[in-house]
C-alpha cells in the first residue's frame, strides 16, 4: 500500500464528534404506530381537528404503500413498529416562555453543539430554532423577527397561533400521498420550523434550524414549512447531528417551500447525522422529500446542501417552477465514507414559460461506499424556452467505493435547451504531485484539491456555514488520496 | 399481460414446432420449452419495470402476430435491391426463414461459415450448441425468452482464426404478412484476430403491422475485430424488437452503428461486455416522424481493465415522435483505466415531439476516466441566419441544417456502398428536406 493510500486510511477512520448522548428525562411514546398514537399526539399537541383528520389520512394512505424499491441502496426492512413516535425532553415547569428557562441541559447539548441558543453578539446575524428529538425546544430573536413582520416559530405553535396558514399551504407542495416517506411522515410529523415572511420583506437575518436525535430508538419526523409571500426573501439554514448508536435510527422529513411571485428563498443544508461505524453499524437512515415550489412569476428557490452524515441518504430536493421566469437551483456536495450509502439529487419540472434551472452536484465516495446521483429534468409541453444545465461531477477514493449517475431528461418542448454533463475521476497523481513538490502535505493536498472540486457549491452556502462545511469536508475525507 | 395472449404464443410455439429448426437436438429442445415457460410466466416487459419505463409496448400486447410462411414472390424486388451494396455476401430472410432465391451467398473460402441458423444446426451443430445463448444467458427479458422459444431462422457466421474478411456479410430481414411474424436468431463468432464485416438490414413491405423480434448474439476472441451496421427501416406499421448482445475479448474491437428509422415502435437493445484492453464504439441515429416510437437502449460493461468506449447516439424527433434513449455504462472493480465516453445529442422539430433520455454510470473502480453528455434543444439560430443572409430561404435552411446533423453519422460509415444506402433512406425519412442526393 503506497503511502498515500495509508494517509487516506487514516484520514478516513477520523471520529465522529457529535456522537454523545445527553442524559435527560423524556417524555416518550412507547413503540408502535397505528390510529391511537396519532390521535394522543395530536392531542399531546391540542391540534386542531383538520389537521388529525389530515393525519390520519395520511397513515391510512400510508398503510396502502410499500417501501419504495428503485432507489440505490441497500438496507434491511424496517420494523415500523419498532420506533417509538414521539420522545420530548421532560418539561418540570409546564413550556419555557423564554429562553431562561429552557433546562440547562439543553442549553449546554446546543452549547457542546456550537449552536449558541443565547441571543450573543457572536452569531448575531442567525435566529435559531432549536429542534431536539420531537420537539422545538427553543427559538431564537422571535423579538426582532416579528418586528419586521417574520413568523419563524415551531410549526406545532404556527399551528396554534396561525393555524389558517398553515391549513391553506401544508402538503400543497408535498400531498400526504406524494410518497411512502412523506404520507408517514404527514401521519406522525412532531414538530419542526414554519417560516412565513410578509409581502415585500427582506427578512433582516439568516433563519436557522438546528435539529438534534437524542433519544434512542425513535424516530424523527419534522415538518418544515416555508411560505415567501410577494417580492420577499429569506434564507434559512438546517443542521442536524445524532448521538452514535449501534442501532439504526430513521429520520424522515418533509420540506415545503413555497415561492410567491418575485420571491426567493435559499435553503441551506449542512446535514452531519451519525454516518455509522467504520463497520457499517448503527447511523441515520435520512429519507427525506424536500420540494419547493416557485408559484409566481420571477420567483427563485436555491437548494445548497452538503450531505456528510447518515448511513443512508435518500432524498432529491426539487424545484416545481410553475410561475413564468421563475428560477430553480440545486448545489450539492454529498460525501460517503465507510459503509455509507447515498442516493441524491434533484428533480427539475419545468411548467412555466421561460423557467430555468442549474444542477451543480459533486459527488465524492470513499471507503466502500456508494454515492449515487439521481436527478430529473422534466420540461412540460407548455414551458416555452425553458432552460437546464446540469453538471455532476464524481470524485472516487480508494478502489473499493462506487460513484454512479443516473440523470432522466424528459423533454416536451422544442425550444427547450437541456444539457447535462458528468464526469467520474479520482484525484489525479499530478496534482498531487504538482502540490507535493512545493512542500504540501499529501493530507493538505487532498483537502485542498477535495475543497477545490467542491467549491462551486460551497461559494453558495451562507458565510457562517461554509466555513462549517469546509471543516467538516475536511474530518470526512481529509487526505483521501486516490 | 393476459393469459390469453401467453396462450396465443405458447399455441403458436405447438403449431409450428415441428417445422422449427434444429427440432431433433435435445439440448435446442430443453432451451425452447425453458423459454416458453419463462415466457409464459413474465410475459412482455412491462413499464413498470424500469428498464422499459419510457417504453410501452401495450400495442405489440393488443395484437396477435403469427408465423405466416408467405412465398417469396411477395417480396418487393425493387426494394430489396435499395439495400444491394457492391461486393457483399446477402442472406435474405422472409418471414424469418432463410431464401435460398433471394440470397447471394459469399464465395466459399477455406474455413469461413456464412449460413443461415437452420443449415447451420444442421451441418455445424456442435459449433452452434458451443456458443448459442453463452452471452444471452446473464439476461433476462420477455422478449428475449420470446425469441429464444420461438426464432424460426436466422444466420450463422463463423470467421476461423486471424481470417481477414474483406466483404461484408450482409443480412436482410423482410417481414411481409399482415399480422405476421418474424423472429430470428443470429450467431457471429469471429475467431482470434479475426477480422470481418456485418450488415443487418430489417425492411417490412405490409402496411398492415407485423411484429419483428431479432436477437444476435456476437462472440469474439482475442484480438478479434468486428465492423457491425444496423439499419432499421421498416415499415411504417411495423413493430421491431432488437437486440444485439456481444461479448468483446482481450485486445478485441466492436464498432457498432445503429440506424433506425422505420418502425411504429421499435427497440433496439445493444449490450457490450468488454475483456481487458478491448474497446468498443456505438454509433447511432435515429430519426422518428408521425407517431414514431423508437427506443435505444444500450449497456456497456468493462468488466476488466484498461478498456476503452465511445458511444454517441443522435435523435431528431419531428410531428408526435417520441423518442428515448437510455445508455447504461458500467465499470467493474477491476476496471481500473478504463477510458469511457458517452454523448447523446437530440433535436426536437415540434412541440408534440418528445425526448426522454437517461445516460447512467455505474462505476465501481477508481482510476477511470468516464463521462457522458446529453443535450436536447432547437437547430441554433446563428446557423440558420447565416444561411439565410446568403439567400437560403428559411425552410430549406432549417433542412439543410437538420441533414446536416443527422449526417454526421452517417458519414462515419466507413463502405461507401452502404453509405450511399444509409444516405438514400435517411433522405426519404427525412420529410421535404429539400436536400438533394445531387448535394452529397
Amino acid at each position: 500500500m503506497s503511502a498515500s493510500s495509508r494517509e487516506i486510511e487514516k484520514l478516513i477512520g477520523q471520529g465522529y464528534k457529535q456522537g454523545f448522548v445527553t442524559d435527560l428525562e423524556a417524555d416518550t411514546f412507547p413503540p408502535g404506530l397505528n390510529e391511537d398514537v396519532i390521535r394522543a399526539l395530536s392531542a399531546k399537541k391540542n391540534e386542531p381537528g383538520f389537521l388529525l383528520e389530515w393525519r390520519l389520512k395520511a397513515y391510512r394512505h400510508w398503510l396502502s404503500m410499500k417501501s419504495p424499491q428503485w432507489a440505490f441502496v441497500h438496507f434491511p426492512p424496517i420494523d415500523y413498529q419498532e420506533i417509538s413516535y414521539y420522545s420530548a425532553p421532560k418539561d418540570k415547569r409546564g413550556g419555557p416562555k423564554s429562553l431562561d428557562e429552557v433546562d440547562p441541559q439543553l442549553i449546554e447539548t446546543y452549547k457542546k453543539l456550537g449552536i449558541p441558543l443565547a441571543e450573543q453578539e457572536k452569531l448575531a446575524g442567525v435566529a435559531v430554532d432549536a429542534v431536539f428529538d420531537s420537539v422545538s425546544v427553543a427559538t431564537t430573536f422571535k423579538g426582532k423577527l416579528a418586528e419586521a413582520g417574520v413568523i419563524f416559530c415551531p410549526i406545532s405553535e404556527a399551528v396554534q397561533c396561525h393555524p389558517d396558514l398553515v391549513q391553506q399551504y401544508l402538503g400543497s407542495v408535498v400531498p400526504y400521498a406524494d410518497n411512502f416517506f412523506a404520507a408517514l411522515n404527514s401521519a406522525v410529523f412532531s414538530d419542526g420550523s414554519f417560516v412565513y415572511i410578509p409581502k415585500g420583506v427582506r427578512c433582516p437575518m439568516e433563519l436557522s434550524t438546528y435539529f438534534r436525535i437524542n433519544a434512542a430508538n425513535t424516530g424523527q419526523f419534522e415538518r418544515t414549512l416555508i411560505i415567501a409571500e410577494e417580492k420577499s426573501s429569506v434564507s434559512y439554514l438546517e443542521g442536524c447531528t445524532a448521538p452514535m448508536r449501534d442501532e439504526n435510527q430513521l429520520h424522515a422529513a418533509v420540506v415545503e417551500l413555497i415561492a410567491l411571485d418575485d420571491a426567493r428563498i435559499k435553503y441551506s443544508t449542512v446535514q452531519n447525522w451519525y454516518p455509522g461505524d467504520e463497520n457499517g453499524v448503527g447511523g441515520i437512515y435520512n429519507f427525506v422529500t424536500k420540494r419547493g415550489d416557485c408559484r409566481g412569476v420571477n420567483s427563485k428557490i436555491s437548494w445548497t446542501q452538503v450531505e456528510t452524515g447518515s448511513a443512508i441518504t435518500w432524498k432529491y430536493p426539487s424545484c416545481v417552477l410553475t410561475g413564468d421566469n421563475s428560477v430553480g437551483e440545486f448545489y450539492s456536495v454529498a460525501v460517503t465514507n465507510h459503509f455509507q450509502q447515498a442516493d441524491t439529487g434533484t428533480k427539475m419540472i419545468h411548467i412555466g414559460k421561460n423557467t430555468r434551472s442549474t444542477i451543480v452536484s459533486k459527488g465524492i465516495s470513499a471507503g466502500r461506499a456508494h454515492n449515487t446521483y439521481r436527478g430529473l429534468v422534466k420540461v412540460l409541453k407548455n414551458a416555452e424556452n425553458a432552460r437546464n444545465h446540469t453538471q455532476c461531477d464524481s470524485l472516487l477514493v480508494g478502489d473499493k467505493c462506487g460513484a454512479h449517475t443516473f440523470p432522466y431528461m424528459e423533454v416536451k418542448q422544442p425550444s427547450a435547451r437541456v444539457e447535462h454533463e458528468a464526469s467520474t475521476s479520482k484525484i489525479s497523481e499530478d496534482q498531487l504531485f504538482f502540490c507535493q513538490q512545493r512542500g504540501i502535505s499529501a493530507e493538505d493536498a487532498v483537502s485542498m484539491i477535495v475543497n477545490g472540486f467542491c467549491k462551486e457549491v460551497f461559494k453558495e452556502l451562507p458565510m457562517e456555514f461554509a466555513v462549517e462545511a469546509q471543516a467538516l469536508l475536511g474530518i470526512s475525507l481529509e487526505g483521501s488520496v486516490g | 399481460m393476459s393469459t390469453e395472449l401467453k396462450q396465443h404464443y405458447t399455441a403458436q410455439y405447438s403449431a409450428i414446432k415441428a417445422s422449427l429448426p434444429g427440432m431433433g437436438l435435445s439440448w435446442l429442445n430443453t432451451a425452447r420449452e425453458k423459454a416458453l415457460a419463462n415466457f409464459s410466466e413474465s410475459g412482455f416487459p412491462s413499464p413498470r419495470e424500469e428498464e422499459w419505463r419510457y417504453t410501452n409496448i401495450a400495442p405489440i400486447e393488443r395484437r396477435r402476430f403469427s408465423s405466416v410462411s408467405s412465398p417469396f414472390e411477395a417480396v418487393d424486388r425493387s426494394r430489396l435491391k435499395q439495400f444491394s451494396i457492391d461486393g457483399a455476401a446477402s442472406l435474405v430472410f422472409v418471414n424469418g426463414r432463410s431464401n435460398r432465391e433471394l440470397s447471394v451467398l459469399p464465395e466459399p473460402a477455406r474455413g469461413i461459415i456464412a449460413c443461415s441458423m437452420a443449415e447451420a444446426l444442421e451441418l455445424h451443430a456442435d459449433r452452434v450448441r458451443e456458443y448459442f445463448a453463452g452471452v444471452l444467458n446473464k439476461e433476462s427479458n420477455g422478449f428475449l425468452a420470446f425469441n429464444t422459444a420461438l426464432f424460426t431462422d436466422g444466420a450463422f457466421v463463423y470467421v476461423p482464426q486471424d481470417m481477414k474478411v474483406a466483404s461484408p456479410v450482409h443480412l436482410i430481414f423482410v417481414s411481409t404478412g399482415a399480422d405476421g411474424l418474424s423472429t430470428t436468431r443470429n450467431l457471429v463468432i469471429a475467431g482470434p484476430g479475426s477480422q470481418a464485416e456485418i450488415i443487418e438490414s430489417y425492411i417490412g413491405s405490409e402496411e398492415s403491422g407485423y411484429l419483428s423480434a431479432a436477437v444476435s448474439e456476437l462472440v469474439l476472441a482475442e484480438q478479434a475485430d468486428i465492423r457491425w451496421s444496423k439499419l432499421q427501416c421498416e415499415s411504417n406499421r411495423g413493430f421491431h424488437f432488437g437486440g444485439l448482445y456481444a461479448d468483446v475479448g482481450r485486445y478485441g474491437r466492436l464498432n457498432h452503428a445503429n440506424f433506425s428509422f422505420g418502425g411504429l415502435l421499435a427497440r433496439n437493445e445493444v449490450h457490450v461486455d468488454l475483456s481487458e484492453a478491448s474497446e468498443c464504439s456505438l454509433d447511432g441515429l435515429f430519426l422518428c416522424t408521425g407517431r414514431q416510437h423508437v427506443d435505444h437502449h444500450t449497456r456497456i460493461c468493462h468488466r476488466e481493465a484498461h478498456g476503452f468506449s465511445r458511444e454517441s447516439y443522435k435523435g431528431i424527433l419531428d410531428q408526435r415522435a417520441r423518442g428515448v434513449f437510455q445508455g447504461r455504462i458500467i465499470v467493474a472493480r477491476d476496471a481500473q483505466k478504463t477510458d469511457a465516453e458517452m454523448s447523446n445529442r437530440n433535436l426536437l422539430l415540434s412541440s408534440d415531439a418528445e425526448i426522454d433520455s437517461k445516460p447512467q454510470l455505474e462505476i465501481y473502480a477508481d482510476d477511470v476516466k468516464c463521462a457522458h453528455g446529453v443535450t436536447v434543444g432547437q437547430l441554433d439560430e446563428q446557423s440558420v441566419f447565416y444561411l439565410r443572409s446568403r439567400g437560403v430561404d428559411r425552410e430549406s435552411a432549417r433542412n439543410m441544417l437538420t441533414f446536416a446533423f443527422a449526417n454526421e453519422m452517417v458519414e462515419k460509415v466507413k463502405r461507401p456502398g452502404l453509405r450511399s444506402v444509409i444516405q438514400a433512406e435517411l433522405l426519404a425519412a427525412l420529410p421535404q428536406t429539400g436536400v438533394r442526393k445531387e448535394w452529397l
